[in-house]
């Protein structure tokens, strides 16, 4: 699976301004609600009873929230790249200035995962964040976002 | 009579020893092997060494039965993961592929050659296919690893094309002897009709047939000696079987080995047999292929040939290669890349004999210029393709790893290996990282003595280490006892991406992740639940399955309390099934197929283009980096 299958213009935020955690899941459960046609209530629920599971930070300021929700009809996926870095409790305890959440349908199993995996995957190519830290452009964003899985090749 | 039975065997053996001795240089040149195999059958031929040796039937005999062989082994030597990743793909372009090359060059063939355009199209289907052998090959040789998703794609391709081409070669055979009476729409009506029945039977018999053999090589307790004999005389039945009742046989063969070779539980002793078996059927058909052919012939015909391998290598095979692979989104080099490893070998040779055998008036000149094309094919791009790799930046660099891997074949140890490390200063285990319990070495030998774990200590640099390890834990030795990076906690690899909080009750973890767990087990709190799940204590770097995560303690104090769990979405074990046995399953992957089609939207615009000349692609490489 490709990042390019889950990810159009509308599910990119190219400067978030958010300066809470609260805020950041808020926003993006905010999208997500108007892509998916879904309660933006209970992705953000969703979302934030995840990370009482553990924080979604991965570390270098990145973080994958994610969820499963009853009723959609395929994963969905935002990216944003935040204006201020903010407090995520991350692993590394930097904070996070790029958020990308997934959400997927109750009973996908193993799509979410591989979406999920693809994900932790492309944003631990440093080359790759690098990239995506340096633009504010939603459409430089989406095709640093679509390389293919191959060419980052990071494992 | 005693005489020539001794001269055929000595002049047959001197032939094998001489083309194995020969491989001993061409490793050394990176030559295509196979086509020295070629040369020196043609030297040792009526226009060289005087061997007459002109009787297509026993040629065409010989060659069906170390192609069957060498198919089988094909089959048997894939992965269901290669399967899994590339299937789709490269059944296109056996398929359609075959198909769209054959009319190309046939129509090509049809003006420069002055054939008829059945005769053109036969020319086509005769060099339709890409040579198994020659393609394993040349990409695995020379310590090079190519991306895994174009190997694979490349390695199912050659190994699944050959019947395809074999059936289209046969079909027009029997269409141009039964006469031109029969219209263009008749012929294309028998090659649909016999399309399906060639390739269902030969599915059907092979899947079957695969089976059957894991069965009865699992249920009989045969001696290991005799399992290998076992298994190339069942394959070589079902080759027979599958001819004669009317399907594709060499399509039998190869899904029989498919199955053979990921469903066999010991396959260890099996392949090293199958290697060697495979390698004299190469021989010996490039041999007997060699020695048929009548090189004094050539030179009239090199000039059209010579023509028809450029339209062949420019042209025809990247068309075909683009418009098969187009939906499918390969990025550009790839597809460069994949169009240019189209090498044609013995099935195209094997395949020029049915001409003749048929008594066609153009046979003669048919095998000739074939038998020229895939001379070219095999010199050029034979010796091009590794240079090519690595200028369009396919090549990934080695991967760090043990030195040697044995699978071995132990009573009751399903699915582990034996991988022996020596171990690299600076790496992890060195600067004293602990080893987690799942890797510690089964011995360990220093300075030529061999001692066990507990009384070696620490591993010092240069120790040799061997370990027994589950086959997806691998790549996490490597790390440990091969690299010299540092062991960090940040490590996803080893630790997980995600972070989890062992004190959460396992339930929320379940739901969110899709576990299965029993009403007891949902009960109780994560480290809890890896606790009963381990048996007893817990200890750092301990890891365990659940569904398709993984969860790891990343610390544990003395009395195992779980302090730190990471959370590993990687989907490590592969699955068991090497080919879309079920409807479900069928119906599953086609319904992710729609969807992701209905879903997708033009974003990488690099990946599907029409320019596929594979020398104007360079500038498009992607920066690799090295895979642990």
């Amino acid at each position: 699976m490709e990042l390019s299958d889950i990810l159009t213009k509308d599910s990119i935020i190219p400067c978030a301004k958010v300066t809470s955690k609260r805020q950041l899941l808020q926003l993006l459960a905010e999208r997500a609600a108007d892509v998916a046609k879904i309660d933006s209530q209970s992705a953000f629920e969703t979302l934030m009873s995840r990370e009482q599971l553990g924080s979604t930070g991965l570390g270098n300021g990145i973080a994958i929230p994610h969820g499963k929700i009853k009723g959609l009809g395929h994963v969905v996926a935002i990216f944003a790249r935040l204006d201020q870095p903010i407090e995520f409790d991350a692993v590394d305890d930097q904070p996070v200035d790029i958020a990308f959440m997934l959400l997927a349908p109750e009973g996908s199993g193993a799509d979410h995962l591989k979406a999920l995996s693809r994900v932790a995957r492309c944003l631990r190519a440093e080359h790759m964040v690098d990239e995506l830290r340096a633009t504010r452009d939603k459409e430089r964003l989406l095709e640093v976002l679509s390389t293919p899985a191959e060419h980052i090749a990071a494992a | 009579m005693d005489v020539t039975i001794y001269l055929i065997i000595l002049v047959g053996t001197g032939l094998v020893l001489a083309a194995a001795f020969t491989s001993l240089i061409a490793f050394r040149f990176g030559a295509p092997l196979l086509l020295v195999f070629l040369l020196i059958g043609l030297v040792s031929g009526v226009d060289g060494l005087g061997i007459d040796f002109d009787n297509a039937p026993v040629a065409y005999f010989v060659g069906s039965i170390a192609l069957a062989v060498i198919l089988f082994d094909s089959g048997f030597g894939t992965a269901a993961r290669s399967l899994r990743q590339a299937a789709a793909p490269a059944v296109v372009l056996s398929t359609l592929g075959v198909l769209l090359t054959a009319g190309l060059l046939g129509a090509a063939a049809h003006f420069i050659l002055g054939i008829s355009w059945l005769e053109g199209l036969l020319l086509g289907a005769i060099i339709g296919s890409t040579d198994a052998a020659a393609v394993f090959f040349l990409l695995r040789t020379g310590n090079v690893s190519i991306r895994d998703k174009v190997r694979s794609t490349l390695e199912i391709e050659s190994g699944s094309n050959d019947p395809m081409a074999i059936f289209l070669t046969l079909t027009l055979v029997s269409a141009i002897t039964a006469g031109t009476a029969a219209g263009g729409g008749a012929i294309a009506t028998q090659i649909a009709l016999g399309f399906l029945q060639q390739m269902g039977i030969g599915a059907v018999l092979g899947l079957g047939g695969g089976w059957l053999i894991v069965r009865l090589t699992q249920r009989l307790n045969l001696d290991r000696g005799l399992q290998p004999i076992f298994v190339l005389a069942l394959s070589l039945m079902l080759f027979g079987l599958a001819g004669l009742a009317g399907g594709s046989g060499f399509l039998a063969v190869y899904l029989a080995g498919l199955v053979a070779g990921n469903q066999l539980k010991s396959p260890a002793a099996l392949k090293r047999f199958q290697d060697g078996i495979t390698w004299l059927a190469q021989i010996i058909m490039f041999l007997v292929l060699g020695l048929f052919a009548t090189p004094s012939q050539f030179p009239v015909l090199a000039l059209p040939a010579l023509a028809l391998a450029i339209i062949l290598m420019f042209f025809a095979r990247p068309l075909a290669v683009t418009l098969c692979l187009l939906p499918f989104r390969f990025p550009r080099v790839e597809t460069a890349f994949t169009s240019w490893v189209g090498l044609r070998g013995a099935t195209s040779i094997l395949l020029a004999l049915t001409p003749l055998i048929a008594g066609l008036e153009n046979g003669r000149l048919l095998f000739n210029v074939a038998f020229l094309i895939v001379m070219v094919s095999l010199l050029v791009q034979g010796w091009t393709i590794l240079p090519l790799a690595r200028r369009l930046g396919l090549v990934v660099p080695p991967r760090i790893g043990p030195l040697a891997k044995y699978e071995v074949d132990l009573p009751g140890s399903a699915h582990h290996e034996l991988l022996a490390y020596r171990v690299v200063e600076e790496s992890p285990v060195v600067r004293g990282t602990r080893i987690p319990r799942w890797a510690r070495p089964a011995l360990v030998v220093r300075d030529n003595r061999s001692m066990n774990y507990q009384l070696a200590g620490r591993p010092q640099p240069g120790d040799h280490v061997y370990i027994f390890v589950p086959s997806t834990y691998p790549r996490l030795l490597d790390r440990l006892f091969a690299s010299r990076a540092e062991l960090t906690a940040d490590d996803v690899d080893f630790f997980g991406a995600f972070t989890i909080d062992p004190e959460r009750p396992a339930s929320e973890m379940a739901d969110v992740y899709e576990v299965e767990l029993s009403e007891e087990e949902r009960a109780l709190s994560i480290a809890d639940l890896i606790r009963a799940r381990l048996g007893g204590e817990a200890e750092y770097a301990d890891r365990v399955a659940l569904g398709a995560v993984e969860l790891i303690v990343r610390e544990a104090d003395e009395d195992g309390t779980i302090t730190a769990v990471g959370l590993s979405v990687e989907p490590s074990a592969p699955r068991p099934v090497p080919v879309y046995l079920s409807f479900g399953e069928l119906y599953d992957w086609l319904r992710a197929q729609v969807r992701l089609r209905m879903g997708a939207k033009p974003a990488n615009s690099a990946s599907t283009s029409d320019d596929t000349t594979p020398d104007k692609d360079a500038g498009s490489a992607s920066s690799g980096e090295v895979k642990p």
